[in-house]
């Protein structure tokens, strides 16, 4: 059992990435905040190598990463399918089927895995630097040369039912599920990265549509590979040369449909058959992540001002009234508009509405009342040590640069998200604040048991 | 291709400059993992006290003793203070319960070491004991036995129900939080009592990493000092009892999938050569979150039932976003266990066999050489990774005290590098077998599961691939019919609401 007291806000999902940056080794030019050296190569075929050196003797961390998530599935029928092709990644190649392939890895007592999200898929492997080049045959083998039979298709399937089936008897999954499906009316953000159970269920007839999946977003000029650790930049390129250079480039652009501006608030309850506590979701549509509008970066100093462990409303709704276990919030960083969401766990149900209105309350009072200067300075301190202390390990400081590659595409927008926190003033949260919390513009979930409905 | 073997790993981690020094002969003791470039540093304040120690009728008073330290507020701050301090560091303090152990731990970038350690040492040596914290804390605790495990999340409702199966009548017995009735008969006078008797030099080790001044040391000796000596003795344990048959309950709640966990104590830790053997056979079995596993190959793999398979031979808890296992949890007293993640409800009973088969197969048929080499090496480079970071290398330091062994990792190495195939497949036919086992289920229809495995009926799979290979039907038509010796007068079906209480 886990007891925790930290300064951190956490909310379930990607929101972990927003508080990156601090200064924990010599930058990498003196108004950095990412303290390593980062060496970018683009070849022929569009194909991105990043190369960050990292103190970590005899280590490699090997992340791929493909600008593609469930963002892109704009067709019908197809929600979910990056995560599923994700799986349909380990079912082999002509030259590894996946046996040998995972025998690879066990030789080398390599971790391995891979997650995808709403906007990128990710492949990550920590294994010895002195296999570096065997990391890249089998990786760029697959990638290049992917080869599985319907068989083995419909049989993953059943594994991703099972993923679904797993995170559903937790009920955050099936409140993220209600509240995107609910708050989005066109883009494709209105289903989660696991998809509609419908076209879950349907998985095991799409093959065909699994190779076209491959044929149009497994394309070098959509990847980058980030290799950190025990490497020198010269060598990951011959390298990588060698075993990327015959990819060949895609030509598929997909055009993700624009959520229209949401008119009215929207209120779902939902019933939850087994025993729990009621649980609060609220999302307000926001902006796509942005490294240059300091409007959007006010969003995340004001998620820190307004729901943080030292923040008012935390001090008020957990530590003093004790009315629920948690709440917290924050903007899930994502490539289109998406929400900033709030979360709470409220130990009777009778709070529920005041829980809400005392969330209001705290989001109206930061139009109006300007943060305090000390207050402004903690909590840019907060982001610096934050984002220090996470870059302890090679992986972490690839998945570092890996989720801003993702969103923007250049590596470099961690130093300028992180500069441009320095630059956001109380006035520029209150008009943050202003212009995104209002009523018209965000939907509420509520899970409660049955019983109690 | 050229599959080198990375020797490498052998030096990757030297950078830790990994110092760990016990002084066993004085009343304090400090284990040190210096590391003089690291900006971090890292605490680990290990406290000899856990869930076997909580009074009976008062189960959950250790983890909310925990509670008050990770949770609460220190005899100069208020929790709200402690907070405010440690936000603009980005500092974090937490408590981590276990059935003997208990651990706070720490970590704060080196510009805030001093401050940061005065008030983490103020938090465990003198807890507020405030009346509001208490009262947060014991909420927490109990919301998490009556609404989090028993409504909203059975993997681990699954494991908790195996828990309570396998060690009925022992300390072992609660889970780690407790139980309703023990919570709710706590006072914080207990909590103050708990805290003077545990919280004593004698059970107390203090573990720091990282690049910490050097001065701190002799600060931290002198707090340690002034704490009272106490008295440390083990709460004894009997030998837990086997099953006879499949003993077992069905949890019975709503839900889209059914989960289950099934195993058996063992009479080996860390500490015994057995122990090590069995780690080659397990991670054959069922690497946790690996493909490395023919439980993983088989059932997910060729069958896809479900999203993953694994087996354990220790208690493990995952350590957040890793697949790895969370240091400072030892226990004296280990078990066998299978981890079958949630199963379609029409494909459970073919999941549970198809399971049993491969424990079968390993104990009837051991590993070959070479499934013994490529398994042997891959846990040797393997578990380096397991301690990447400074906090989780001195935990496995740590723990290494506790079990009396030199530090896990290299002594793993050692071991695993000493072993034989014959070795192994021994210590499978001495400490496991397929027959007896503890089995807990969570299930919608606990009553036609119930029937369909009291009365071994067959239980064929139902897939959505219709071409599966002729060789895994021929498996199938095994595995359906696989008899599971149910015990009946000790299968039960047990609502969700009805755990934990007592």
């Amino acid at each position: 059992m886990m007891i925790k007291l930290s300064g951190a806000v956490l909310l379930a999902g990607a929101m972990l990435a927003l508080v990156a940056t601090g200064r924990a080794a010599e930058p990498g030019t003196s108004n950095d905040i990412f303290p390593y050296p980062v060496t970018k190569t683009v070849l022929d075929n569009g194909l991105t190598v990043l190369t960050i050196p990292y103190d970590s003797p005899g280590l490699v961390a090997y992340y791929t990463v493909v600008r593609t998530g469930s963002r892109n599935e704009v067709e019908p029928g197809h929600s979910g399918f990056a995560h599923f092709f994700e799986h349909c990644m380990f079912r082999g190649t002509v030259k590894y089927p996946a046996d040998k392939y995972n025998d690879i890895l066990k030789r080398l007592g390599a971790d391995s895995n891979a997650f995808t999200t709403d906007d990128w898929t990710c492949y990550h492997i920590v294994a010895s630097a002195d296999a570096l080049e065997t990391l890249a045959d089998i990786e760029s083998d697959r990638f290049m040369n992917l080869k599985y039979s319907e068989e083995a298709f419909k049989t993953e399937a059943g594994a991703i039912l099972g993923e679904y089936n797993k995170n559903y008897s937790v009920p955050f999954q099936s409140m993220y599920e209600t509240l995107q499906n609910t708050a989005f009316t066109t883009h494709t953000y209105k289903h989660t990265t696991m998809g509609f159970l419908a076209d879950i269920k349907d998985m095991p007839n799409q093959y065909d549509y699994s190779l076209k999946f491959f044929d149009r977003f497994y394309r070098p000029e959509n990847c980058t590979v980030v290799v950190v650790g025990d490497v020198k930049n010269d060598e990951v390129i011959r390298i990588v040369r060698k075993y990327y250079s015959g990819w060949k480039r895609g030509n598929y652009q997909v055009q993700v449909p624009v959520e229209p501006p949401q008119k009215e608030e929207k209120v779902v309850h939902m019933p939850w058959k087994n025993r729990t506590l009621p649980y609060l979701m609220i999302g307000y549509h926001v902006p796509a992540f942005s490294d240059d509008d300091v409007q959007r970066a006010s969003l995340d100093i004001l998620s820190q001002l307004v729901f943080s462990e030292s923040s008012p409303l935390y001090q008020s709704l957990v530590i003093k009234k004790q009315l629920v276990e948690f709440v917290n919030g924050g903007v899930d960083d994502h490539r289109d508009p998406f929400l900033f969401t709030a979360l709470s766990r409220i130990k009777d149900v009778k709070d529920v509405d005041s829980v809400l209105d005392e969330i209001y309350a705290a989001l109206e009072n930061a139009k109006t009342v300007p943060v305090d200067a000390q207050k402004l300075r903690d909590i840019k301190s907060y982001i610096r040590y934050a984002f220090a202390m996470q870059l302890n390990k090679p992986d972490n400081v690839a998945v570092t640069i890996a989720t801003y590659i993702a969103l923007t595409g250049n590596y470099d927008s961690v130093n300028k998200l992180y500069a441009l926190y320095e630059k956001v003033t109380p006035e520029d949260i209150m008009h943050a604040a202003q212009k995104y919390f209002r009523k018209e513009n965000r939907t509420v979930v509520i899970l409660e048991h049955e019983a109690a409905q | 291709m050229n599959l080198r073997t990375c020797s490498i790993f052998a030096f990757i981690f030297s950078f830790l400059m990994s110092t760990p020094s016990v002084d066993a002969q004085q009343a304090t003791r400090i284990t040190e993992v210096y590391v003089p470039n690291s900006p971090l540093v890292s605490f680990r304040i290990v406290v000899r006290t856990g869930s076997v120690n909580d009074p009976a009728g008062k189960e959950g008073l250790n983890a909310l003793t925990a509670a008050m330290i990770g949770q609460g507020g220190s005899q100069s701050l208020t929790y709200q203070q402690i907070v405010d301090k440690l936000y603009p560091w980005a500092a974090r303090i937490s408590a981590q319960a276990d059935k003997e152990i208990t651990t706070i731990v720490g970590e704060v970038h080196r510009d805030h070491v001093q401050e940061f350690y005065g008030l983490l040492w103020e938090l465990v040596s003198a807890p507020r004991f405030d009346a509001d914290d208490f009262a947060r804390n014991k909420d927490d605790q109990l919301n998490y036995l009556k609404n989090t495990l028993r409504g909203n999340d059975d993997e681990n409702l699954g494991k908790a129900g195996l828990n309570l199966l396998m060690y009925a009548n022992h300390p072992y017995h609660a889970v780690v939080a407790g139980t309703v009735q023990g919570l709710n008969a706590v006072s914080l006078d207990d909590v103050r009592t708990f805290h003077r008797a545990m919280y004593t030099q004698s059970r107390i080790i203090f573990g720091i990493a990282g690049g910490y001044p050097k001065e701190l040391i002799d600060r931290i000796k002198n707090d340690l000092s002034a704490l009272p000596a106490g008295s440390f003795s083990e709460v004894p344990l009997p030998s837990p009892v086997q099953p006879v048959g499949v003993e077992g309950m069905i949890i019975q709640k709503d839900n889209r999938a059914t989960a289950v966990s099934f195993g058996y104590p063992i009479d080996v830790t860390r500490k015994d050569r057995d122990f090590y053997a069995l780690l080659v056979a397990n991670s054959y079995l069922g690497e946790h979150r690996t493909f490395n596993g023919v439980l993983m190959n088989h059932l997910r793999g060729d069958r896809g039932l479900n999203y993953g398979d694994y087996s354990y031979i220790e208690n493990f808890i995952q350590d957040g976003g890793s697949t790895f296992p969370d240091p400072n949890i030892p226990r004296r007293q280990q078990f066998f266990s299978v981890w079958i993640r949630p199963v379609e409800p029409k494909n459970a009973h073919f999941a549970i066999r198809a399971a049993m088969r491969e424990v079968q197969l390993l104990v009837d048929n051991g590993l070959t050489k070479d499934q013994f080499e490529t398994t042997r090496d891959f846990l040797i480079h393997y578990s380096k990774l397991w301690v990447q970071t400074q906090s989780r290398r001195l935990g496995y330091v740590m723990d290494s005290e506790v079990y009396g062994i030199p530090y896990y990792i290299d002594y793993l190495a050692k071991q695993l590098s000493l072993l034989t195939v014959d070795d192994v497949n021994a210590a499978i036919k001495k400490h496991l077998q397929a027959k007896n086992y503890y089995l807990s289920i969570v299930a919608k229809d606990a009553g036609p599961l119930s029937d369909a495995l009291l009365s071994n009926a067959p239980s064929p799979i139902q897939y959505n691939n219709p071409n599966v290979p002729a060789e895994i039907l021929a498996q199938d038509k095994e595995i359906q019919v696989l008899p599971v010796n149910i015990n009946k007068e000790k299968f039960t079906i047990v609502p969700s609401g009805d755990l934990f209480e007592k």
